[in-house]
């Protein structure tokens, strides 16, 4: 049987939940027995890193450093530096990465660098003999493929799983990495996006998001203004993204973020399989849509039947007087 | 400068999937008599080129389209954008599930186009069954450069400058030729419409179709697909109606209930 290792580029704060590839290597090995080994790769060593990683289930922590790496990392220095780490593995092993544009990245060119098998972003992951098992979204979530590989070694990233098994304990090592990193990748120009990200979407506890009803930039100036009351983030529909009406980081959905808030605040989106695919199930959905038969009221803790012009402004008036 | 974009099409989301399934004894997926269009991050990728071309003279592009007959349409709906070339790779056959032998194949369509691509740009997902795997083990395979969910691509002095957002920062990458690119839908690349004389132009024009080289049995194999139900959620599906104002104070008190109660 395929043995389970969390890789975990550290050091990059899109990286949402970094952990979340061991709290789901340690899900698979409560189903089906055996250690979680997790590697941790950032330029300096991190006790707090190394704690996260035992509290989410890692029995084998290796915690690599490499003074060459920059913070944010470029994606080609952490490949040099996890297939430095992998270059002696040689036990079947199925390797995860925590989803995201980040990590999804690295277990699709890690697979084709080591000559493993890429599996994609994957709802689940079983592991019988020498086989492994993947489940994986397709037709914009709304279809799901069962795919089988005996290769030995397989490359997938996984979100966090709802339920985390106890942590068992670890133990620990460190090393400092010394690899050549290459140099012929220039470090990209980085800008940090205005206020209106501050709040990030991932994390957030609740998140207001508007879709293609919302007809402009203005009403999105609105939503804007009533995240800010609610302490919340802003999120956006594929496209309102398109639109212009709202920044790519801000897109929900299959394609775009997946947010696990307490509260999702949903004006004028109509509940595609796609855009409902990104908002956590445990998220209660609160609609506002003038049309009664949009699919989002199905699946509704509250619903408004209202144009958002005449909501929106009245809320956020409401919340102020309180 | 050769700039090449690959293009998957989906299955049009606005029809049922209830006929999803594999073709009785194989591991392909029988979807051909669903309608199929360009997916959004398809658009994406096809106007970033044809940007790319509007701006620099020198720039050719080539659009490929994979896929069996059944994408002829499609293809004929590209070729309305007049790019210099566009062609059909694959047939019904053609199965992408692999990434590995995806890439290959991919990497030969590259090839069918251009000996000498500088630019080849893919939507961040490619198809149905891809979630932003092809596009960078394409480029991982080629020995190409990579960046992925970019949203806005220009040429200079050689280079390929591309802005992207990743998590609250925006980053501006160079990377020198060959590259993959992946493409992310933003205002600035939505897809323009066609003149009509050349939508006309495209219906009559022969399609033309490059077929793929054999590729070698899969590691990975599709096995089953269906379409599946909507996650079941435990709203409540209390749906109000009447006077907006009474609806909003009884929001009000709900989100009030909820922050307090979290808090």
């Amino acid at each position: 049987m395929h043995d389970l290792c969390a890789l975990i580029p550290l050091g990059d704060p899109s990286v949402a939940d970094p952990f979340a590839a061991v709290a789901a290597a340690a899900a698979i090995a409560a189903r089906s027995g055996g250690r979680v080994r997790a590697i941790l790769l950032g330029r300096v060593p991190d006790a707090d890193a190394i704690a996260a990683a035992e509290r989410d289930g890692a029995t084998d922590i290796l915690s690599a450093a490499h003074a060459g790496l920059s913070e944010p990392p470029q994606a080609e220095h952490l490949l040099a530096a996890f297939e430095h780490l992998l270059a002696a593995e040689t036990a079947d092993t199925l390797f995860l990465l925590p989803a995201g544009a980040v990590g999804e990245e690295l277990a699709a060119r890690l697979a084709i660098r080591l000559r493993g098998v890429p599996l994609g972003r994957c709802t689940s992951l079983d592991r019988d003999g020498g086989q492994v098992t993947a489940r994986r979204a397709s037709h914009g979530g709304r279809a799901e493929a069962r795919l089988t590989t005996q290769a030995p070694r397989c490359f997938a990233s996984l979100r966090r799983p709802a339920a985390a098994p106890a942590a068992p304990g670890a133990a620990r090592r460190e090393i400092m990495l010394d690899c050549p990193l290459p140099n012929d990748v220039p470090p990209p120009e980085i800008r940090h996006t205005a206020g209106e990200q501050a709040r990030r979407l991932e994390g957030a506890r609740i998140v207001v998001t508007g879709g293609r009803g919302m007809a402009g930039a203005e009403g999105f100036a609105l939503l804007r203004d009533l995240a800010a009351l609610l302490d919340a983030a802003t999120g956006a529909s594929l496209p309102a993204v398109d639109a212009g009406w709202a920044s790519v980081g801000q897109q929900v959905g299959q394609s775009g973020a997946f947010v696990t808030p307490d509260l999702y605040l949903a004006f004028a989106l109509s509940g595609t399989a796609q855009h409902l695919a990104g908002i956590g199930l445990n998220a209660r959905i609160v609609a506002v849509n003038s049309d009664p038969e949009a699919e989002i009221f199905r699946v509704a803790d509250l619903g408004l039947v209202a144009p958002w012009q005449e909501v929106v402004p009245e809320l956020i008036e409401r919340l102020r007087a309180r | 400068m050769q700039v090449v974009v690959l293009l998957a099409g989906v299955v049009d989301p606005k029809w049922r999937l209830g006929t999803l399934g594999l073709r009785p004894g194989t591991a392909q997926v029988e979807d051909t008599a669903l309608p199929r269009k360009l997916s959004p991050f398809d658009e994406a990728a096809l106007e970033t080129a044809l940007q790319l071309r509007d701006a620099d003279a020198a720039v050719t592009v080539t659009a490929i389209l994979t896929g069996g007959a059944e994408s002829d349409g499609l293809l004929r709906a590209v070729a309305a954008f007049r790019p210099h070339r566009a062609f059909r790779f694959g047939d019904a056959a053609m199965s992408l599930w692999d990434p590995a032998t995806a890439a290959r194949l991919l990497g030969a369509a590259v090839r069918a186009a251009t000996e000498a691509p500088a630019l080849v740009l893919m939507g961040r997902e490619f198809g149905d069954s891809d979630d932003g795997v092809l596009a960078p083990a394409l480029a991982e395979a080629e020995g190409w450069a990579f960046c992925g969910l970019a949203h806005r691509v220009a040429l200079r002095d050689g280079d390929i400058l591309l802005h992207r957002t990743r998590g609250a920062r925006d980053e501006i990458l160079h990377r020198r030729p060959p590259a993959v690119v992946s493409i992310t839908n933003e205002r600035g690349n939505r897809l323009r419409h066609p003149l009509m004389k050349n939508v006309m132009l495209a219906r009559r024009a022969p399609v033309e179709v490059v077929a793929p080289p054999t590729a070698p049995p899969p590691a990975l194999a599709l096995r089953a697909i269906a379409a599946v139900p909507p996650a079941q959620r435990g709203g409540a599906g209390r749906v109000l109606t009447g006077p907006v104002a009474a609806q909003v104070e009884e929001l009000a008190a709900y989100l009030r209930a909820s922050t307090t109660g979290a808090a």
